[in-house]
């Protein structure tokens, strides 16, 4: 049995096989990963503490109350951002980072660009954090950082993202796979959707409610083109490599790409369903939402025909790496049919306000992305520091916490939604009576958030294990 | 797809249009709404916030309150939110042409606040329930409030009113 293959035992070089040898694009790419992977852990745990507070306060609302520093409007946000803008953009700048320099035969050597992008990124970020954790937040989710730091984020994003189209452009192979696509897709979208944003909700705000029309784009892109695009690069990368066969039915890729980036902004006013916003806006959005189910349809057949021959699901299993990912590609087929059902116009006016949309977002940002992450970082890590996984039992213990944490949290807020927005439909059942109804939706997301605490906890213990131990590998010997 | 300019090129395409498509057509659409009287020579709406108002927004935003009060009436028909009483009609744009941050909100863990100050009990009871709510209501306690953060928070809250005709949302008489 391969090590890959081997239950419970992520990828890694054998201890025996000496110094850890690394191949040349590994090599420029080891210092600039290893920054921003270890960014991404260390606030993967400060996100899931924080999430862990807002959850209990959710339904213990004099939980810490004491302290303004902890309200739940601010720990909330505090959790959402360092989650996003912590763990999301800095493990996905690796993971794309890693795939494209793969795929290209790329050798890096100017990996200092990336890791000072790195660093802006991350202290902005800390910077940003701390405010909003002493008020300074503004009204709008995901860009309720401090405005001054969206142009340092900027910034950092075009040094530490951008390179990932620089080992696309001048790839000497040639080399040209739908992974590649869909990373220098998200990489080039994202900072002229955000650069639009700040413009337009922070900067220079425009008039109104189009501010609301303007935020629900950006998030709508930020999930889509971004966590979605980039978690689709990594499924695109892995299935076929590690189960060692090609795509299934890879003729329809590109039709799954260009729909994907096509609907997904246009989607956007599918949220502002009943908003002060012009009746034209909001059907638009419910039809794109509809047709969105188009790259869902089309990268599903692209995994599923891929994962369902020769005894694929049962390798999936037994892979750590394609373990994860498998359930993240599940994830992002159900969060694509659950965002083309629930966007239209009589179930969204039920649904509206209640938790449903927030399950559906967790769905896509954990269930698809953070899952997708988790794999590529089984499968990438041994090879950059030349170690095994210090802990198999970490490892199982990291993926069913994940997995039930997921499983719970998702679930509690879709059904604690449906019956909330139901019961909210009814102007005879008070405000108060769906608050009391709501309470044991909201204790089962406390419980959620401690499972994924302690999954991440274990991830963040075995990783770090796993960099302290590492030897200082050499690129000698190895070539592409 | 091998032509990394065509990727480029499509994906500036597909962001660019639909920016121009929603965003710059609904600046364009809505760009210029003002104050309006409901009918001619009438008074304009929306009202100017007081200055203490002005004040209790910074509060509401620094506590984070947007994560759990909406401030937006829908129509009859697209949710219950005026059999529920949270307004006496649905909003409309204009009713938020005054604000530099309009704060919508995505989530109703407590009531919209869009029509509050026309429902708003008095001051007191008001600034008692923010900073010591009764027993087993689901708001959590501001006992840091300071009393001037307090009052400007109160009088923002009475401030939120949208029960008055507006050219796209006339009362019924």
């Amino acid at each position: 049995m391969s090590q890959e293959n081997r239950p419970g035992r992520p990828p890694g070089r054998p201890p025996e096989s000496g110094a850890a040898r690394l191949s040349r694009t590994e090599a420029g790419l080891r210092g600039p990963f290893l920054c921003f992977f270890t960014s991404a852990v260390l606030w993967l745990v400060v996100a899931s503490v924080l999430a862990l507070v807002a959850a209990v306060k959710l339904h213990r609302p004099g939980f810490l109350g004491e302290c303004e520093l902890t309200t739940y409007g601010r720990v909330v946000a505090a959790a959402r951002d360092t989650f996003v803008y912590g763990w999301g953009f800095n493990a996905l700048f690796a993971v794309n980072f890693w795939i494209m320099a793969q795929l290209g035969r790329f050798e890096f050597r100017n990996g200092w660009l990336a890791t000072l992008g790195g660093a802006t990124w991350n202290l902005a970020l800390t910077y940003g954090i701390v405010q909003i954790l002493r008020g300074q937040l503004g009204g709008f989710s995901l860009l309720d950082l401090p405005r001054e730091v969206g142009p340092v984020l900027l910034v950092a994003f075009l040094l530490s993202a951008l390179w990932a189209v620089v080992t696309y452009a001048r790839r000497p192979s040639g080399q040209n796979f739908v992974s590649q696509w869909y990373v220098v897709g998200a990489t080039f979208a994202l900072p002229l959707v955000y650069l639009l944003a700040q413009l337009m909700v922070l900067w220079f705000p425009t008039v109104g409610t189009v501010q609301a029309l303007a935020h629900a784009w950006f998030v709508q892109n930020l999930l889509f083109l971004w966590f979605g695009a980039s978690a689709l690069a990594a499924a695109y990368y892995f299935i076929p490599k590690i189960l060692g066969r090609p795509l299934g039915h890879y003729y329809l890729a590109p039709v799954g790409f260009w729909t994907l980036f096509l609907f997904a902004g246009l989607a956007a006013p599918a949220a502002l369903l009943g908003a002060p916003l012009p009746i034209w806006i909001q059907s638009v959005g419910v039809v794109a939402s509809v047709l969105s189910i188009v790259p869902i349809v089309v990268t599903g057949i692209n995994f599923y025909a891929t994962l369902s021959v020769d005894a694929g699901w049962a390798r999936a299993w037994n892979s750590t790496t394609l373990r994860f990912v498998a359930v993240g590609v599940v994830s992002f087929t159900l969060f694509g049919v659950l965002n083309a059902v629930f966007s239209t116009r009589d179930l969204s006016a039920v649904l509206a306000f209640t938790s449903f949309a927030e399950g559906q977002r967790q769905l896509l940002v954990y269930g698809a992305s953070s899952m997708i992450l988790f794999g590529a970082s089984y499968f990438i890590l041994p090879r950059l520091t030349g170690s095994l996984w210090p802990s198999a039992k970490l490892v199982h213990l990291h993926f069913w916490t994940a997995f039930l944490g997921l499983l719970v949290g998702v679930a509690a807020a879709l059904i604690g939604g449906w019956q909330a927005g139901h019961q909210l439909a009814d102007p005879a059942v008070s405000a108060a009576q769906v608050a009391a109804n709501a309470a044991p939706w909201a204790l089962a997301g406390s419980l959620a958030a401690l499972f994924l605490l302690v999954g991440h906890v274990a991830f963040a213990i075995n990783a770090f294990g796993m960099i302290l131990a590492s030897t200082t590998p050499t690129s000698e010997g190895r070539h592409d | 797809m091998k032509n990394l300019n065509l990727i480029l090129a499509g994906v500036f395409g597909c962001v660019a249009s639909v920016w121009v498509g929603l965003l710059v057509t609904a600046q364009v659409q809505l760009g210029s709404l003002g104050r309006a009287p409901a009918e001619e020579g009438g008074p304009l709406f929306p009202a100017r916030e007081p200055g203490l108002a002005i004040q209790g927004r910074a509060v509401y935003l620094d506590l984070g309150c947007v994560a759990c009060h909406t401030q937006q009436v829908r129509p009859a028909g697209q949710g219950s939110d005026i059999a529920r009483g949270y307004g006496v009609r649905a909003s409309v744009a204009r009713d938020y042409v005054l604000q530099p941050q309009v704060l919508l909100g995505q989530r109703r863990v407590g009531p919209d606040l869009a029509n509050f100050g026309a429902r708003a009990k008095s001051d007191a009871e008001l600034a008692a329930f923010l900073t010591a709510p009764a027993a087993g209501v689901n708001h959590p306690p501001y006992a840091f409030l300071t009393a001037e953060r307090s009052a400007a928070l109160v009088a923002y809250l009475k401030s939120l009113r949208q029960d008055y005709s507006s050219p796209e949302a006339k009362l019924k008489q």
